[in-house]
């Protein structure tokens, strides 16, 4: 389980920031005591940071600057500032994506899980059963049968495995389509759905993708 | 400033120097004086007369000419009092100094107005900043609790965007903008625009048609983005009935990129399409929405100036509305590179 530290002075944000990534089965630190944050970061060792940049003392910027010379854990800088000045100093000074408030949830996840995946170079084969998944290539494997995945359905399909055991809605599969510059529509999924599940029955796996009425999908 | 204008204000001196030559005259004659004599007084009185007007005419000419030529070359006309010499005669002296005086008091008054405008500005970038963190714990604890539905997302994402709206429109009135240009992926940014506008075209069931662009552009990317959500807000807004889209695509010129976001939406009447980057101006269309501030347009043309692209619009009443944003390659920056 990857541990995410939160950097954020307004309460109710961070404790909500928490509860969304708990959710979505991260260890979620808070950091409550900003006059010794660095020191807080350092002794919490986490995988991602994400850090706001207007908070007492010392403001993210400076942070950011300082931890650089210790550490070097991803950064997400969160923010209400939303000028491509602030975000060109963020980056330049070592942090790995820049996020704007008020966010999207599924966008904050989607970005959390690309860094973490980056950083981790978690492999492209996801296993699954006795089944081999290639995301890079688009293929999944069944003992010596092999079929090809659109990149529509290779998204689909990763995005509900690597969310396993738990109901993802259509619209988070959505966002992870769009996300990758593949704007369907409402239709359009359903029909990649279909089309993925009449794959994975060809190679022998008969509904493994589950429809929750009114919630969305799971594989479990 | 010219002779027959300048002769005709100075009539009055004129009648009574010749008023006084002609006095001379019959005293001359009464006193039986010879006939060369008075030849010579009255060729005297006229060289030395007109010597004096004509002498008064060159310098004062000189200095007002000076001044209204260079107030019509000036594009700020208050500056022209740095652009003479400080006049030698008196009459010149006193106009200099009260143009002085009077400008000097208009720009302590500008001043303060723009440090007012200057605070104005700060106070509310800071305010709309402010203002997004209860949004974000808004939105983040409704999405926890599994209430942020199709109808909450909406209202939120609305005032999102009008949050914006003052936050640009604030950026695009002041003269001291700031923007930030460097090189930036056409492709991605039109992705974020998409994704922040997702529920808004899936809901109202717009099909968003993207081609492949992989192009570079210079400029702001968060400017951008705001100038073509604005675009995309309106198509929406707009939309026609049932297979509405909106469509999205690039041409690759020698030395412009144009992009062009077209849709298959109502369209805009001929009579208001020369209007509908003017401020505050909803046209036909604003009747039929009543959302329609009027601001969007204005806003993206003036953030777009500033950045040097050139955005126009074209479209035909109940068929189609098509934005295109050029962009300027620049040969600088490749140089650079």
């Amino acid at each position: 389980m990857s541990k995410i530290m939160i950097i954020e002075d307004d309460e109710v944000l961070s404790l909500e920031l928490k509860e969304l990534l708990t959710l979505n089965g991260y260890e979620v630190e808070l950091v409550k005591d900003f006059k010794n944050t660095i020191d807080a970061i350092l002794n919490y060792n986490p995988d991602l940071l994400l850090l706001d940049i207007n908070i007492p003392y010392l403001n993210g910027e400076v942070i950011l600057q300082n931890l650089r010379k210790k550490s070097n854990v991803p950064v997400i800088m969160v923010t209400s500032r939303n000028t491509d000045m602030d975000e060109a100093l963020s980056i330049s000074l070592g942090a790995d994506d820049y996020i704007t408030k008020p966010y999207n949830p599924n966008i904050l996840l989607l970005r959390i899980n690309a860094i973490l995946k980056r950083v981790n170079r978690i492999s492209n084969i996801i296993n699954y059963k006795t089944l081999i998944i290639n995301t890079q290539n688009g293929t999944i494997k069944n003992q010596d049968k092999e079929i090809i995945l659109t990149k529509n359905e290779m998204i689909i399909f990763a995005y509900l495995l690597n969310n396993k055991d738990k109901i993802v809605k259509r619209d988070e599969l959505m966002t992870s389509l769009w996300n990758n510059e593949e704007f369907i529509n409402d239709n359009a999924l359903t029909v990649n759905i279909s089309r993925l599940r009449s794959k994975l029955f060809k190679l022998g796996y008969n509904n493994i993708i589950e429809t929750r009425k009114g919630q969305g999908y799971i594989i479990s | 400033m010219n002779l027959k204008d300048y002769l005709k204000d100075k009539l009055i001196n004129i009648l009574i120097l010749l008023l006084s030559y002609f006095i001379v005259f019959l005293l001359l004659i009464a006193f039986k004086v010879k006939i060369s004599l008075i030849l010579v007084i009255t060729f005297i009185f006229l060289i030395t007369n007109t010597l004096l007007i004509m002498g008064d005419y060159y310098k004062k000419k000189k200095f007002y000419n000076n001044i209204l030529n260079n107030i019509n070359k000036l594009d700020k006309a208050y500056l022209v009092l740095e652009t003479i010499n400080k006049p030698e005669f008196y009459e010149g002296k006193i106009v200099y100094q009260i143009l002085y005086e009077i400008n000097k008091s208009m720009c302590e008054n500008v001043n303060l107005i723009e440090e007012q405008l200057l605070d104005f500005k700060d106070y509310i970038e800071m305010w709309i900043h402010e203002v997004k963190r209860p949004l974000a714990s808004l939105s983040l604890t409704l999405n926890n609790n599994k209430l942020l539905d199709i109808k909450l997302k909406s209202i939120l994402k609305n005032l999102e965007d009008y949050l914006e709206q003052v936050l640009y429109y604030v950026r695009c009135e002041n003269a001291a903008s700031d923007y930030y240009i460097k090189e930036v992926d056409l492709g991605n940014i039109i992705k974020n625009v998409g994704i922040r506008n997702m529920d808004d075209l899936l809901n109202n069931k717009v099909d968003f048609k993207v081609e492949k662009i992989n192009l570079k552009v210079y400029t702001d990317s968060k400017w951008l983005e705001f100038i073509l959500n604005q675009i995309i807000n309106n198509s929406i807004k707009y939309k026609k009935g049932k297979n509405s889209y909106i469509k999205i695509s690039a041409i690759d010129n020698v030395d412009t990129i144009k992009l062009i976001i077209e849709d298959n939406g109502i369209g805009i009447p001929k009579s208001d399409i020369k209007e509908v980057f003017k401020k505050t101006f909803t046209g036909e269309n604003g009747r039929i929405v009543p959302s329609a501030t009027g601001m969007g347009l204005y806003i993206a043309k003036n953030l777009c100036s500033k950045l040097g692209h050139k955005i126009e619009i074209e479209s035909i009443f109940n068929e189609y509305t098509r934005v295109s944003i050029t962009f300027a390659k620049n040969k600088f920056y490749d140089v650079l590179k």
